[in-house]
C-alpha cells in the first residue's frame, strides 16, 4: 500500500522557494531517511507535510493513503495518523503532559469513532507507553516539556507517536541535542514502533541515527530537491565525503 | 471642578437626613459626617487623577442608583448552588440584606466570631475606618458615609479556624439598579490562622452598584489566606477597596479574581508594619465585550526583613480594557526587603487594551526587588504543536488561554478552593476569536 505519495512538490515562504520539486513514495512499512546539508530544505518538507502555517504550495500534490494531504487542516492530519516529531518540541508551562496526552489521544479516537477512554484504562495504556521510552511517570504531571532537558523532550516526543500510534511518523532531526544514551532510549523507542502497517520518515543531518535506527531508503535532499537515492549504504558514504559532492553534482 | 460635580451626580440626592445603624453611637456617626463632608467636598475621582487615569467614570456617572432595596427571597438549595463551598461556614448577603436564614453560622469553632457589621459595631470600633484613607478614592468615603451591612469576623489569639468561611454576596437583580455599600472587618489575634473567601454573584443582567472596602487586621503571626471572586452581571459596577495592615511574622495571602462587572475597580494595599511579614497578592482577570477592569494594588514595605509576592495575569478579549498598576514602595527603614511583582496580559482579540504600569519606589538600599510586565498573545507554535496532535483549533487556544492562568491558580495551596476557583475561570474564558 502506498502511504505517502510526494509529486513535483514545491513550496514557498514569502517569495522565497525552498521546496523545487520533490518526488517521493513511501510505502507501508517503509522506512526513510531524508538527508541533506543545512537549508536544503529538511524543516520545510517535515512542516508542510504537518500542515505548518506559512508555506505557500506553488506546485505538485501530497497523497496520504490516496488522499489529498494538503487540504487538510493540521488537526485533521493527526486525526487520520500523521505525526511529526518536533526537532524543537515547545515548553507549554500550565498545560501538563497527561492533559495533552489523553486531548490528543481522544482527538484521534474521536475521529475514528471510538469512544474516549476512561481514566483508568487511559492511565495503564500511558504507563505501558512510558516503559518503551524509559519516563518515569513524574513526567506526566509536569508541564509539557517544561524544565525538561533536551533528551527528555525527545523521549516525551516518542512517547506521543507511541501513544497516539499513527500511520506516518516523520522524525525531524529527532537526533539534534541528544548524548549517546539518550539517542539509543530514543532509537529504541522508535525501533519498537517499526511494523508493517507504519510508515516513518527520519529527517537528519548526521548519519548517526540511522546507525540505531536502520532506514529501507535513504534520499539526498539539496536545494529543495531530492537528487540521489540509495539505501543506507549512501549514508555512510556521506558521512565520509560530506555534503558538498552533492552540491557540486548538482550544478554539473 | 465642575467635571467632578457632574461625577457626583449619582449620589447627589442623598439626603442628609437618613439613618444608618450606629447612629446613636456618636464615634461612628461622627466617622460618617467626615467622609460625607469630604465625599461632598471631593466627589468622585475624574480620570485627570492619576489613579484614574486610564478608567472613566462616565458610564457609572449617568446610572441613576437606589438604595431602598426589595430582595428577592431565594432557598437554601439556591443558595447551595450559588456558593462555591459546601463545606464552609457561610456569611450571606442579598441585596445588601445580611440573611441569617441562608447563612450558616452556627455552631462556629470557638474563638471565631462571625457577625453582621450592623451588629458588631463595638467588636470593630478599634479597627474600623483604620486600614482606609477616607478621601482616597472617593469611593471610600462614600462607603464609609453609607455602610449598611458587612461582615465581621474575629479569631482569637492562637486559634486556627479549620473551615473555611465563604462571604456571599448576590445580588438578585430584583431592585433595578441597587447601589450597596459594604465593609468588611477582618481582624486576627496573634497567632491566629483563618482562610476567607469573598464571593460577589449577580444573578441576572441588570445594572447595580456594589462598592465594598474589606479592611484586614492581622497580629503577629497571623496568617490569612484570602480569596476574593467577583462574577458579578455584565452591567454591573463593582468598586472595591481591600486594605490590609500588618504586624510582625504576619503572612497575608491574597487571591483576587475578576470575571464579572461592566466595570470593575479593585484597590488593594498592604502595610507591612514588622519585621518577617510577608505578603503574597495574586490576581487574574478576565474580561470580554465591552468590560472594563482595572487592578491598582500598593504594598509598604515600612520595615526592615520584609518579603512580597506579588504575580497578576490577565486574559482580555473582544473590546476590553484592563489596567494593571502595581505599586510596591520600599521605605527608607526597609532594608533587606525583598519584592517581586509580575503582571503578565494575554490578548486574544485586535479590539481589546491593557495599560499594565508596575511600579517600584525604593528608598532603602539594601533590598532585592524586580518586576517586570508583559503583553502577548497565542504562541503560533504553541498552537500548532497542540494541532499536530489532533486538537481542533478552538480547543487548542481554549486550552492555551487557561494554561496561562494555571500559575496563578497554582499558588493557592487548598486543592479544594484551588479547584473550585478553577472550575469557575474555566467556564468564564472568552471564547477565542479565531
Amino acid at each position: 500500500m502506498k502511504m505517502l505519495e510526494i509529486k513535483n512538490l514545491h513550496a514557498s515562504v514569502g517569495d522565497k522557494e525552498i521546496l523545487r520539486g520533490i518526488n517521493l513514495t513511501i510505502n507501508a512499512g517503509e522506512v526513510h531517511a531524508i538527508m541533506g546539508p543545512n537549508g536544503a530544505g529538511k524543516s520545510t518538507l517535515s512542516n508542510v507535510l504537518a500542515g505548518r502555517d506559512g508555506y505557500t504550495i506553488t506546485q505538485g500534490e501530497v497523497l496520504y493513503k490516496g488522499e489529498n494531504l494538503l487540504e487538510l487542516a493540521a488537526e485533521e492530519r493527526a486525526q487520520r495518523g500523521v505525526f511529526l516529531a518536533f526537532q524543537y518540541p515547545v515548553e507549554i508551562p500550565g498545560v501538563s503532559n497527561i492533559y495533552l496526552l489523553k486531548a490528543a489521544l481522544n482527538a484521534v479516537r474521536k475521529y475514528q469513532g471510538l469512544d474516549e477512554l476512561d481514566a483508568i484504562d487511559f492511565l495503564s495504556l500511558v504507563r505501558s507507553k512510558l516503559d518503551l521510552v524509559k519516563m518515569d511517570e513524574q513526567f506526566l504531571h509536569r508541564g509539557v516539556n517544561e524544565g525538561f532537558s533536551g533528551g527528555e523532550k525527545k523521549r516525551n516526543e516518542i512517547l506521543q507517536m507511541a501513544l497516539l500510534e499513527p500511520s506516518l511518523a516523520i522524525l525531524d532531526e529527532t537526533d539534534s541535542g541528544l548524548d549517546i544514551d539518550a539517542l539509543k532510549t530514543v532509537s529504541e523507542g522508535v525501533n519498537g514502533l517499526r511494523s508493517a502497517d507504519r510508515s516513518i520518515v527520519m529527517i537528519t543531518h548526521y548519519q548517526r541515527l540511522l546507525d540505531y535506527i536502520e532506514p529501507d531508503f535513504v534520499h539526498v535532499l539539496s536545494d529543495g530537491k531530492i537528487v540521489k537515492t540509495g539505501d543506507k549504504e549512501l549514508a555512510k558514504e556521506l558521512e565520509k565525503t560530506g555534503y558538498s559532492w552533492v552540491q557540486q553534482g548538482q550544478a554539473e | 471642578m465642575k467635571q467632578i460635580t457632574e461625577l457626583a451626580t449619582p449620589f447627589a440626592s442623598i439626603s442628609s437626613d437618613e439613618t444608618f445603624f450606629g447612629d446613636d453611637l456618636p464615634w461612628l456617626k461622627s466617622l460618617r459626617l467626615k467622609a460625607r463632608t469630604q465625599f461632598n467636598n471631593a466627589g468622585l475621582p475624574a480620570k485627570k487623577e492619576e489613579d484614574w487615569k486610564y478608567t472613566s467614570l462616565r458610564p457609572f456617572a449617568r446610572q441613576q442608583f437606589n438604595h431602598g432595596a426589595k430582595t428577592q427571597p431565594l432557598s437554601v438549595e439556591q443558595c447551595n448552588d450559588y456558593a462555591l463551598l459546601d463545606d464552609a461556614y457561610r456569611f450571606v448577603i442579598i441585596d445588601g440584606v445580611f440573611s441569617a436564614e441562608l447563612s450558616k453560622i452556627d455552631g462556629l469553632q470557638a474563638g471565631l466570631i462571625i457577625r453582621p457589621l450592623s451588629e458588631a459595631v463595638d467588636l470593630i470600633q478599634p479597627h474600623l475606618g483604620q486600614q482606609v484613607e477616607l478621601t482616597k478614592p472617593g469611593f471610600t468615603a462614600l462607603n464609609t458615609m453609607m455602610m449598611s451591612e458587612g461582615m465581621a469576623v474575629t479569631v482569637d489569639s492562637n486559634v486556627k479556624i479549620e473551615k473555611t468561611i465563604e462571604l456571599l454576596v448576590i445580588n438578585s437583580g430584583e431592585s433595578a439598579n441597587l447601589a450597596t455599600h459594604l465593609r468588611h472587618v477582618i481582624v486576627l489575634a496573634d497567632n491566629s490562622e483563618a482562610t476567607i473567601i469573598e464571593h460577589y454573584l449577580g444573578l441576572n443582567a441588570d445594572s447595580s452598584f456594589t462598592n465594598t472596602v474589606t479592611e484586614v487586621i492581622l497580629a503577629e503571626s497571623a496568617q490569612l489566606k484570602h480569596y476574593k471572586l467577583q462574577q458579578e452581571s455584565s452591567k454591573a459596577f463593582h468598586i472595591a477597596t481591600l486594605a490590609a495592615k500588618q504586624a510582625a511574622k504576619s503572612q497575608w495571602t491574597t487571591n483576587s479574581i475578576s470575571l464579572g462587572a461592566k466595570l470593575a475597580r479593585n484597590d488593594v494595599h498592604t502595610q507591612l508594619l514588622g519585621e518577617q511579614s510577608h505578603v503574597v497578592m495574586d490576581g487574574l482577570y478576565l474580561v470580554d465585550n465591552d468590560q472594563h477592569v482595572d487592578f491598582h494594588t500598593r504594598i509598604d514595605h515600612t520595615v526592615a526583613n520584609t518579603t512580597s509576592d506579588e504575580l497578576y495575569k490577565g486574559i482580555l478579549n473582544g473590546n476590553s480594557h484592563g489596567v494593571f498598576n502595581g505599586k510596591v514602595m520600599v521605605h527608607k527603614d526597609a532594608q533587606k526587603t525583598d519584592a517581586n511583582q509580575q503582571n503578565h496580559n494575554l490578548l486574544l482579540s485586535r479590539g481589546c487594551e491593557i495599560d499594565t504600569k508596575p511600579e517600584m519606589e525604593i528608598y532603602a538600599d539594601d533590598v532585592k526587588c524586580g518586576h517586570g510586565s508583559t503583553v502577548g498573545q497565542i504562541n503560533a507554535d504553541h498552537l500548532f504543536f497542540l494541532r499536530s496532535r489532533g486538537l481542533d483549533e478552538v480547543s487548542a487556544r481554549s486550552l492555551l488561554t487557561y494554561a496561562f492562568t494555571a500559575d496563578v491558580l497554582d499558588r493557592i495551596d487548598s486543592e479544594l478552593i484551588r479547584t473550585a476557583l478553577a472550575n469557575v475561570v474555566e467556564q468564564r474564558l472568552p471564547k477565542p476569536s479565531i
